[in-house]
């Protein structure tokens, strides 16, 4: 008796044991189908492969990313995703911070207002960029018109090279602004209040509070979201896509747009592949440095709470 | 604070309704568009003042849309209710998946338990294409290609991290003890799991399932590579439809407030959940 | 009836032993007390009985079944919390229900029962609210109707007074004995307090480091601690420490300030090993007659009250501190020179080398294990 009831008790054990492993193996399972994919990826960026040519195919090692040294195809892509990640990136935490520190204080006007900022970031990005193509449009549009009036008839916004980046610089604003603004206003509200008294009773002027206490203060959210946008923006699809479609001519082909039409109209797989890989590269070197950053953010969010 | 001056008190309202009409007016602009016929939209200069009308929206609803070239079949209707399906089926499927997952590892420090968390936010920060070409020759040999599944599937890239990571956070905001206490008390690890963990991780569930329901409706690239014609979402959806529809402008203008109406009125019911859900818990809202 | 048997348990936590080889029993009906240090490993130890941890080595046996692999719902315990561990999104009265809800109880029953427990213990007015609406005081409350009222054999207490403000805490000491002793149930109460630990433990066990430093009753460990470390936790203010070398001529004695302190001749085999004197502070008082062979002079230094005590630290000729205490009201010194006499009959004696107590032998100088 005693040693069936052991053995009961052994099994039950060994459950509990397992029990953490049967609770994530479904998303475990989700997760691997999504590795093999990226596996699958790794392997195409190593071979000469186009759609177009199935008796063409074959391992040719590195020769796609060595290609890459001498296209100037390549480096306008790296140049212009950089210029649009840190461009969008820096104009918005400007703004985003400008902002927050207008909302600082809790009226009723204030917080209205970062509720209805919620909504162009609530808007798929795909549609913002529709959005602004109807109203940058030659014929009706209002911005168009706007600038006729300033003294720029002509201004043809994505259709000319010249203010294609200024415009999807614009609705990447417009879209996610308010997500620098909502992170560092609850960084701002959530920063304490002692040191700014001590400051006021030592009657440092405000301009200067904010360069030596709430700057530094906020160096944490700053970081945080800065780097969440940076990794968003170097790998922008959306906007552009929606927008231009990478164009006119070459001037706004970011990595996804480029990897993307290689693979589809060039059906260039293996040349898309690797420049997928090259951008994968930089965002995991981001996100790694991001990820530190946002767990220690975490960490103290959960610990005050 | 009351020693700020009139000047800077002006300043700080011109700042203000600046933001306001820069963040504002594109939305309040395309909506007035979506009531107007093309005629008024036309007309230049641009004038507030026109006759309303919701011969745009009717034309969309009833998938009819009457030209001088003819009539012509418009499949936004369709598309909106693929965005429905895809977006509610992937938050049904990242819940099943994410919200025990979440438990296990806020709850049970495994071996290799932290490698599986981060692996899934990876997923967060990676290059979508890099996954979905290879997916596009895949889902041709699987029969995935012209399948809701499929789609639902592939959105677990989204859906999944956000909830995993938020749903996490809350059940470590749980004490162990309190359900430590309901198992003393004689009830099984299942029903403590339901009675107990559930409902205080409730508001946390509910919010990261909105969050990801809006992040859903609002990914472009995924359907864009994967979904076939009639499996389309209102995002690439309407953009086929710019194309399709010429200058039906008012009608363009009028897909696109309903492709955005649903997330935003979401986003604004839930707003106070969506700071903590958007940094995935870095930041208390 | 229910015993519990804690045989050769080991648990580590990646790494580190937090208990190590723990033996205990608990006759059925008693109540054992867990004090320690924070870090000792008394909640580990409670939370292995519970069923919450399983141990890497050792049995735990609940009236005479091994629990190994038995579930937290199925051991039959009871237990109350140190943060109260109340289901926050439940009503008092549904909390302290959830033990005959889970056993299948009638639910007039269960009212029944919830009832009866809440009116012993004073919160049966407030059973219909949340965890969040009651006091500190009334959540404790709560917490120990909970774990009370399926009458289990077997309950843990973790301690569940901490949290609560004094005067709470005090009432509560006098109260939990008369609530546990009509239930015959056997106890096992954590406690950083050693008073806590004193009024209501039937037994003792000292952990610390995670092993036990000594087991016994009450009065055992106050009067014979087994260690230094043991008779610094218990008492306050704490017991002094001097450094002596016990002589053995015409009787067994210490030096103190150049008088000599007799001690009793069981002592005689320590004679001549660097030792630790050890002095409660209330076995040392004021003496008349500072020329008296017994009496120690010293200067008064500082008097202050501590509860119901007076507490007054005196320096010796040769610079040690030493505090003595008397009862508040009674006459003492004034500041400056005066005299201290000692009941040596309380004086401790430890081996400084190992921190040990040594017993007095009885006859022959034979060496005693403490």
């Amino acid at each position: 008796m005693t040693a069936t009831t052991g053995t009961a008790r052994r099994r039950l054990r060994v459950a509990q044991g397992v029990l953490p492993y049967l609770l994530s193996l479904p998303a475990l399972l989700a997760c691997i189908g999504i590795l093999i994919p990226f596996g699958t990826a790794v392997y195409y960026s190593l071979q000469r492969f186009r759609l177009s040519q199935p008796w063409n195919r074959g391992m040719n090692w590195g020769d796609n990313y060595i290609a890459f040294l001498g296209d100037p195809g390549f480096w306008n892509t790296l140049r212009i995703s950089l210029t649009y990640a840190f461009l969008t990136v820096g104009l918005e935490l400007v703004l985003g911070l400008g902002i927050a520190l207008l909302l600082q204080r809790r009226t009723r006007i204030n917080n209205a207002v970062s509720i209805m900022l919620l909504m162009p970031l609530m808007t798929a990005p795909a549609l913002a960029a529709l959005m602004f193509k109807l109203m940058t449009n030659p014929n009706f549009g209002i911005l168009s018109y706007v600038a006729g009036l300033l003294g720029f008839p002509d201004m043809r916004w994505g259709a000319s090279p010249s203010t294609a980046l200024l415009t999807v610089v614009m609705v990447d604003i417009w879209v996610y602004t308010p997500f620098m603004m909502i992170l560092l206003l609850a960084g701002l509200r959530s920063l304490p209040s002692q040191p700014f008294e001590a400051a006021a009773l030592d009657g440092v002027p405000r301009w200067q509070q904010f360069w030596r206490i709430t700057l530094p203060m906020l160096m944490p959210y700053i970081l945080t979201a800065s780097l969440f946008r940076l990794l968003d923006s170097i790998q922008q699809f959306d906007i552009i896509y929606a927008m231009t479609q990478g164009g006119p001519g070459d001037t706004l082909m970011v990595f996804q747009v480029e990897a993307y039409l290689t693979f589809f109209q060039s059906t260039n797989v293996g040349r898309s592949a690797a420049l997928l890989i090259i951008l994968w590269a930089i965002t995991f070197v981001l996100s790694n440095i991001f990820i530190k950053n946002w767990l220690r953010l975490r960490a103290r969010a959960r610990g005050v709470s | 604070m009351d020693h700020r001056s009139l000047l800077e008190r002006w300043l700080r309202g011109i700042a203000l309704a600046l933001v306001v009409v820069f963040f504002m007016f594109p939305i309040l602009w395309i909506v007035l568009m979506s009531l107007q016929t093309n005629e008024t939209i036309l007309r230049s200069p641009p004038s507030v003042v026109f006759t309303p009308t919701l011969q745009n929206y009717a034309a969309l609803i009833s998938g009819r849309l009457e030209t001088e070239a003819g009539a012509l079949d418009i499949a936004f209707m369709s598309n909106l209710m693929n965005s429905v399906i895809l977006s509610v089926g992937s938050v049904a499927l990242a819940l099943v998946l994410g919200v025990p997952a979440a438990y296990a590892f806020a709850r049970h420090r495994f071996r290799g338990s932290e490698d599986i968390a981060f692996t899934l936010l990876s997923f967060r920060f990676a290059p979508p294409l890099l996954v979905l070409l290879p997916l596009t020759l895949y889902f041709q040999d699987l029969g995935l290609a012209d399948t809701y599944f499929g789609l639902i599937w592939v959105y677990q890239l989204i859906c999944l991290p956000l909830i995993l990571w938020i749903v996490r956070g809350y059940f470590e905001d749980i004490s162990p003890d309190i359900e430590l206490a309901y198992r003393i008390a004689g009830h099984s690890w299942w029903a403590t799991f339901r009675r107990i963990a559930l409902p205080l991780a409730g508001p946390g569930i509910a919010a990261a399932g909105l969050l990801a329901f809006i992040f859903a409706w609002n990914n472009f690239i995924f359907a864009l590579v994967l979904a076939s014609a009639d499996k389309q979402p209102v995002t690439v959806g309407a953009l086929a439809f710019v194309t399709a529809s010429g200058i039906q402008y008012g009608q363009i203008a009028a897909a696109v407030v309903l492709s955005i109406a649903p997330t935003l009125a979401l986003a604004l019911w839930a707003q106070r959940y969506l700071v903590e859900g958007l940094s995935l818990g870095a930041v208390k809202g | 009836m229910t015993t519990l048997r804690i045989e050769n348990l080991t648990r580590r936590f990646s790494g580190q032993t937090v208990l190590r080889d723990v033996s205990l029993e608990v006759p059925s009906g008693s109540t054992l007390v867990l004090f320690g240090p924070s870090g000792a490993g008394k909640t580990v130890l409670l939370r292995l009985i519970a069923g919450a941890l399983e141990p890497d080595a050792g049995r735990i046996l609940i009236g005479g079944r091994d629990m190994a692999g038995v579930p937290p719902e199925e051991r039959g315990v009871g237990m109350a919390f140190q943060n109260f561990a109340l289901f926050p999104h439940m009503s008092a009265f549904d909390n302290i229900a959830a033990p005959l809800v889970a056993r299948g109880v009638p639910g007039a029953r269960v009212r029944e029962a919830v009832e009866a427990v809440a009116r012993l213990l004073k919160i049966d007015h407030v059973l219909a609210h949340p965890p969040r609406a009651l006091s500190n005081g009334q959540k404790q409350r709560t917490a120990l109707a909970r774990a009370l009222v399926a009458e289990p054999a077997l309950l843990l207490l973790d301690d569940p007074l901490r949290n609560v403000d004094a005067k709470l805490r005090f009432e509560m000491r006098l109260e939990l004995p008369r609530l546990l002793s009509g239930r015959g149930a056997t106890v096992v109460h954590v406690t950083q307090d050693y008073r806590e630990a004193m009024a209501l433990g039937d037994r003792i066990a000292v952990l610390d480091e995670g092993r036990i430093m000594q087991e016994g009753s009450p009065a055992d460990i106050y009067l014979r601690p087994a260690t230094i470390g043991i008779a610094q936790l218990f008492g306050d203010p704490a017991v002094n420490l001097l450094d002596v070398v016990p002589a053995a001529d015409e009787g067994v004695h210490v030096a103190l300030s150049g008088r000599r302190l007799s001690l009793d001749p069981g002592y005689a085999h320590a004679a001549g090993r660097a030792c630790v004197l050890g002095l409660r502070p209330e076995a040392i008082g004021f003496a008349p007659d500072p020329a008296a062979p017994d009496a120690v002079p010293v200067t008064v230094e500082a008097e202050t009250p501590l509860n119901e005590k007076i507490v007054t630290l005196v320096v010796t000729a040769g610079g040690r501190e030493i505090l003595v205490s008397r009862p508040l009201g009674t006459p003492g010194p004034a500041m400056g020179p005066a005299a201290i006499r000692i009941d040596s009959a309380r004086a401790l004696l430890f081996d400084r080398a190992t921190g040990r107590r040594i017993a007095p032998g009885r006859s022959a100088p034979a060496e005693a294990a403490a």
